[in-house]
């Protein structure tokens, strides 16, 4: 057993000006478990650290307790130098009697120094119960696996390339492109759709570290955070391929909204894919074009906005106005989407060319007119109160991207979660192409739409996060923490006394509890890199198979009772 | 001490994040709060199972704290909701045996700025300073802590 | 564009915020290193003050905090607080820059908190940093003290010195990312938004700070004239943007913060009439648009499409007079609003007058152009998300030389 060492900080009275520090020194003295205590005016000013550290190492003190600060202030600035000094830190506890005891009972000092007592012993019944995970290291595979191949997945393949990662870049299609391919003409650019992709086709077509599965799809992924073993399936049959990571780009479809203001019952009624491809073959004709925005979308079905479909309907109303001699076009919506500074200009443009804008209420959608073909539509505008009727012989709804059925089959496969509409969740706002899995990354509209632009800069971002991962060749299990510093252990399952009852299955938010056969029975496994000692597993154990070393229900037990023993 | 002292015993089971970000900033703002209560932190309020809670009144406490972040809140993709639901659980069983379910605080979020932290001290402690003492529950060996 | 790998880059990374600092952690995490030039105390720019962010509704604190704490763990991002860009100049292979990093009063690697000097000075110019900063230190206000050295004679750790030199550092680095953020600009010019005339006329960064639940109100919604709580209150959009006489652009994130405030307001105090007067209101982003529709027990914020033409103190200076056009019902109104929060008047930190020493080339309207590598509000309106994600794209632009 580890001696247990004390070090009570003073924080230059801070602390020792309201909690009697020779009093808890005393007590401290005649506790079995404790072998050494000290006092020191500073835990965090230059020289305390190495100070700390010859103590540890003359005394020969196993673990350390320390008496001092909140762990939001300066103690990571005192666990930092002691690492630095080359102490384990693992073994390094403390108990807060500044912010938490001495600063909060300035009026109370005997309660106070009560309460100091109280949280020492308890920081010392933890490292005398206190047990260690085993770490295992991991060895990182070093390629990726990017599923897709619109803008997004190009830009996450081409990057990850670029960076010296090998990536096997997968596509249910003949070729790269994703829905990009429809496109002739991108805002706010007005460059040719696939221009924008062509550079990084070219790039993937000429970088050796670039594997393209034309025609595949991928049929299984076991594993996890460094090594997923992928099943593709293509025209030339099965592969199986180790990768590291996996980003997922599959994108998105647009909606098709059968009967919605006429759409496939009335002619001339098309969706924006429509007319692309109506540009495409120089086939728009038509005197007077009217676009409905937010068509099946920002209502009860899809209560989203789909991010491309205003600035889209600016790019097309203007092809109209200039391309199609004599035409007008009208773009009636709820808001204007084009938030910033470019899409803000490029709205002022379809002004200023004469594209028009009526804008009408959700509980008040326009009446589309005509038998058999479109004839016209009528809208009450809301701003200047008056009921429009406008001829038209060209209807273009402006529908949602909605998400690709095939993608929740993938995330099922990887367990990370979709949100109601079908998108692929990231895991916080500022981690957005992370999810909760390690390992797998997510970019493009797969996630949300988002316009090709975006798609690419998502694409970018997927790859440095996965090179950051692929790059660092092994890692151990205890450093896949997502905060500073490693975790505080992993949970484990003692196969002995597990019933294989899968409470700590269903409750792990990671998926790292896995029930395993064992002869006749089920015992739990956790899958150490996935786990992040969050403790729900121990939680819900109903006999304490399952616990952390680290805050072993030993410790916690010690912890309670030792509480209020100052008080009685 | 004097069993009036031991009968504002208060645990209080925080997580690391929200659940104590509030006792810091507390503590620089120097705000004076009641010596009754003890700090145990975890990682994730998600680790607090019924067992601990019981322990803790077994052991001497007259009320427990338990203090996470907001659900969909939570670091650890929504530990905390599970935990929310089976503390409440818990609730009311100890209604049921007559320990009275008030004794347990669950603040998920209410906790993460240093007046909120204050003001759930402060009045759980004055709630449960006017609770009956938990002495008819518990073997005079808890009480002293002699387990 | 070749195979980098190998190559260890040396990037400068102007701006401190969420952009420069998920663009820094990128770069240490590819093997690279980075220089974090940040004017500010410390790290974490805009969103590390917001009393809350959205689309979650709590304190940035969490997430931001940890992003901080592994840059200030990270030995290769060298930090720089307290600096600015003083030249910086292209070479044959990268730049030269020369960043000035000034000194502050208080050295934040002995200061203990302890707040000895705040107690100790008579002019109240020692106070602790915003609240979420962290680790926690105190700042002492150069141009307000008097010079007394009071605090000096009371601090334990000796952490107190006034004759410390600004230090100029030479650096070489392969690539400049910027990433300065947004400020806000001042509304004076433009007479009809009141701005400055009354003291429940605010933008909407100052009413973030002044209802923030660590604030001097405790996270009480209060009238800033008379501390009493308001009947109600007018969120005014697209103030000075959108507008080709002062900003142009449209800031992106107004329509979510007004949101974000408004819907607060109303949690706390439902009885506070919440109104928010709107031109488009831009929800786009994950789950923004049913954020938007989110009504707490029925108690809605009001949303009025219409512009202001006019913000002024009522009479007798108790409310604000608002005339405006609804637009919808098509009335010109004018309304008393006890307090009216302005949205809109966001900028690129890069476009201030007077002009940053050194800045990249600049759109017309003040953001950073394709011919530099950018990333957050300076490349272009955007919130949290947007930024982290151009952060990233920025740094695998600079670790993969764009040319």
């Amino acid at each position: 057993m580890a001696k247990i060492g004390v070090i009570l900080c003073n924080c230059f009275g801070e602390i020792g000006d309201t909690v009697n520090l020779e009093t808890i020194r005393e007590r401290l003295a005649s506790d079995p478990a404790v072998d050494v205590v000290t006092l020191r005016e500073s835990l965090c000013q230059p020289g305390d650290a190495a100070a700390v550290h010859a103590l540890i190492r003359e005394r020969g003190i196993g673990k350390v307790l320390l008496g001092a600060c909140s762990p939001y202030g300066r103690m990571e600035v005192v666990r930092l130098a002691l690492a630095k000094e080359g102490v384990d830190v693992r073994t390094v506890r403390a108990a807060d009697l500044r912010e938490g005891c001495a600063w909060v009972h300035g009026k109370d000092p005997e309660g106070a120094t009560r309460k100091a007592a109280s949280q020492l012993g308890m920081e010392i019944a933890l490292l005398q119960n206190m047990e260690d995970s085993r770490d295992i290291d991991i060895r990182i595979r070093r390629e990726a696996l990017v599923v897709g191949a619109g803008p997004a997945g190009l830009s996450a393949a081409c990057g990850l390339a670029r960076m010296g990662f090998p990536v096997h870049l997968v596509d249910r299609g003949t070729a790269p492109g994703g829905l990009l391919n429809i496109v002739t003409k991108s805002y706010p650019t007005d460059d040719p759709g696939p221009a924008k992709l062509n550079p990084l086709i070219e790039e993937m077509t000429r970088n050796p570290l670039i594997r393209f599965f034309g025609k595949t799809k991928v049929a299984s992924v076991k594993g996890y955070a460094g090594d997923f073993k992928v099943a593709l399936k293509g025209p030339e049959g099965s592969t199986t391929l180790r990768v590291g990571a996996v980003v997922l780009a599959t994108g998105a479809r647009l909606l098709f909204p059968q009967g919605l203001y006429g759409y496939g019952k009335t002619k001339n009624v098309i969706t924006q894919m429509e007319m692309e491809r109506q540009f495409a073959a120089g086939s728009v004709a038509c005197k007077s074009a009217v676009f409905i925005q937010c068509a099946g979308a920002r209502n009860a079905e899809r209560p989203y906005c789909s991010t491309i479909c205003c600035p889209l309907s600016l790019k097309n109303a203007m092809r109209i106005v200039e391309e199609v001699p004599g035409a007008e076009a009208w773009v009636l919506h709820r808001d204007i989407m084009t938030p910033g500074s470019v899409l803000e200009a490029y709205y002022r443009k379809a002004l200023q060319r004469g594209v028009r804008f009526i804008r009408f209420d959700a509980d008040r959608p326009p009446q589309v007119r005509g038998d058999g073909q479109v004839s016209g539509v009528e809208v009450f505008d809301v701003l200047s109160g008056v009921t429009r009727s406008i001829k038209t012989d060209l209807l273009v709804l402006s529908t949602p991207l909605v998400a690709d059925p095939e993608s929740a089959a993938l995330t099922r496969m990887l367990e990370i979660p979709v949100d109601r509409h079908g998108f692929i969740a990231e895991v916080y706002p500022i981690h957005p192409v992370e999810t909760r899995n390690d390992g797998v990354f997510i970019c493009g509209t797969a996630r949300w739409p988002v316009s090709s632009d975006q798609a690419l800069a998502q694409g970018e971002a997927a790859a440095v996060k996965a090179a950051s991962f692929l790059g660092r060749g092994t890692a151990s299990a205890l450093s896949m923490s997502r905060v500073p510093g490693p975790k505080l252990g992993h949970a484990q399952a003692n196969a002995d006394t597990c019933t294989g009852c899968g409470n700590c299955v269903a409750v792990c938010p990671y998926g790292a509890c896995k029930l395993q056969r064992m002869g006749q029975r089920s015992v739990s496994r956790v899958i150490k890199v996935r786990c992040k000692a969050c403790g729900s597993c121990a939680a819900v154990c109903p006999n304490g198979a399952m616990q952390i070393p680290e805050q072993n229900y030993r410790v916690t037990g010690a912890m309670i009772r030792r509480a209020f023993r100052e008080v009685r | 001490m004097s069993s009036s002292a031991a009968g504002t015993n208060i645990l209080v089971f925080a997580c690391r994040w929200c659940g104590l970000i509030g006792a810091d900033a507390a503590g620089r703002r120097r705000t004076e709060l009641p010596v009754s209560f003890r700090v145990i932190p975890v990682e994730c309020a998600g680790y607090v199972e019924p067992d601990a809670v019981i322990r803790a009144f077994a052991s001497g406490a007259a009320g427990v704290a338990v203090l996470g972040c907001h659900v969909g809140g939570c670091r650890f993709n929504d530990a905390n909701h599970p935990a929310l639901k089976r503390l409440e659980l818990l609730r009311t069983l100890l209604d049921a045996t007559g320990i009275g379910g008030d004794r347990l605080l669950l603040g998920f979020g209410t906790a993460h700025e240093y007046h909120q932290w204050a003001d759930t001290i402060r009045a759980f402690h004055k709630h449960v300073a006017g609770l009956p003492s938990m002495a008819s529950w518990l073997p005079a060996a808890a009480m002293t802590g002699e387990r | 564009m070749q195979n980098m790998k190998n190559q260890k880059k040396t990037v400068l990374i102007v701006g401190g915020g969420v952009a420069g600092v998920s663009a820094a952690l990128d770069l240490a995490a590819n093997g690279h290193r980075a220089h974090l030039v940040e004017r500010g105390h410390d790290l974490g720019g805009q969103v590390a003050k917001l009393d809350k962010f959205y689309p979650t509704d709590h304190c940035a604190f969490c997430p931001l905090w940890t992003e901080i704490r592994r840059c200030k763990q990270d030995e290769a991002i060298a930090i720089h607080p307290l600096s600015r860009v003083e030249t910086l100049e292209p070479q044959a292979a990268g730049h030269r820059a020369v960043v000035v990093e000034s000194a502050p009063v208080v050295d934040p690697s002995l200061c203990i908190h302890c707040g000895r000097c705040e107690a100790a000075c008579p002019k109240g110019v020692a106070k602790p940093i915003w609240e979420h900063a962290y680790p926690p230190v105190y700042v002492i206000d150069r141009g307000r003290c008097g010079d007394c050295r009071a605090c000096a004679e009371v601090c334990p750790t000796k952490a107190i010195a006034f004759d410390r030199e600004e230090r100029r550092i030479a650096l070489d680095v392969d690539e400049v990312i910027w990433a300065a953020g947004f400020e806000e600009v001042s509304l004076a010019p433009m007479k009809e938004y009141g701005w400055g005339t009354h003291p429940d006329i605010l933008t909407s960064l100052e009413f973030e700070a002044w209802k923030a639940e660590a604030g001097d109100n405790r996270g009480k919604i209060l009238r800033r004239s008379d501390r009493t709580v308001p009947l109600s209150i007018l969120f005014v959009q697209c103030a000075g943007a959108r507008d080709l006489r002062f900003l142009p652009h449209c800031s992106a994130v107004c329509c979510m913060h007004a949101l974000k405030q408004a819907q607060w307001v109303k949690r706390r105090n439902p009885e506070i009439d919440c109104v928010i007067l709107y031109t488009d209101l831009r929800t786009v982003g994950r789950d923004y648009y049913e954020y938007a529709l989110r009504d707490f027990n029925g108690n809605g914020v009001r949303l009025v499409r219409g512009r202001s033409s006019l913000i002024t103190p009522l009479p007798g200076g108790n409310g604000i007079a608002v005339k405006y056009e609804d637009t919808i019902t098509g009335r010109r109104e004018i309304r008393p609003f006890d307090m009216v929060v302005l949205n809109g008047n966001l900028q690129s930190s890069l476009a201030s007058k007077p002009a940053p020493e050194v800045r990249p080339e600049l759109s017309g309207e003040g953001f950073v152009t394709a011919a530099s590598v950018s990333c957050g509000f300076v490349l272009e309106p955007a919130d949290v998300t947007e930024s982290a994600i151009q952060a990233s794209s920025a740094a695998l632009k600079a670790i993969t030389d764009r040319n």
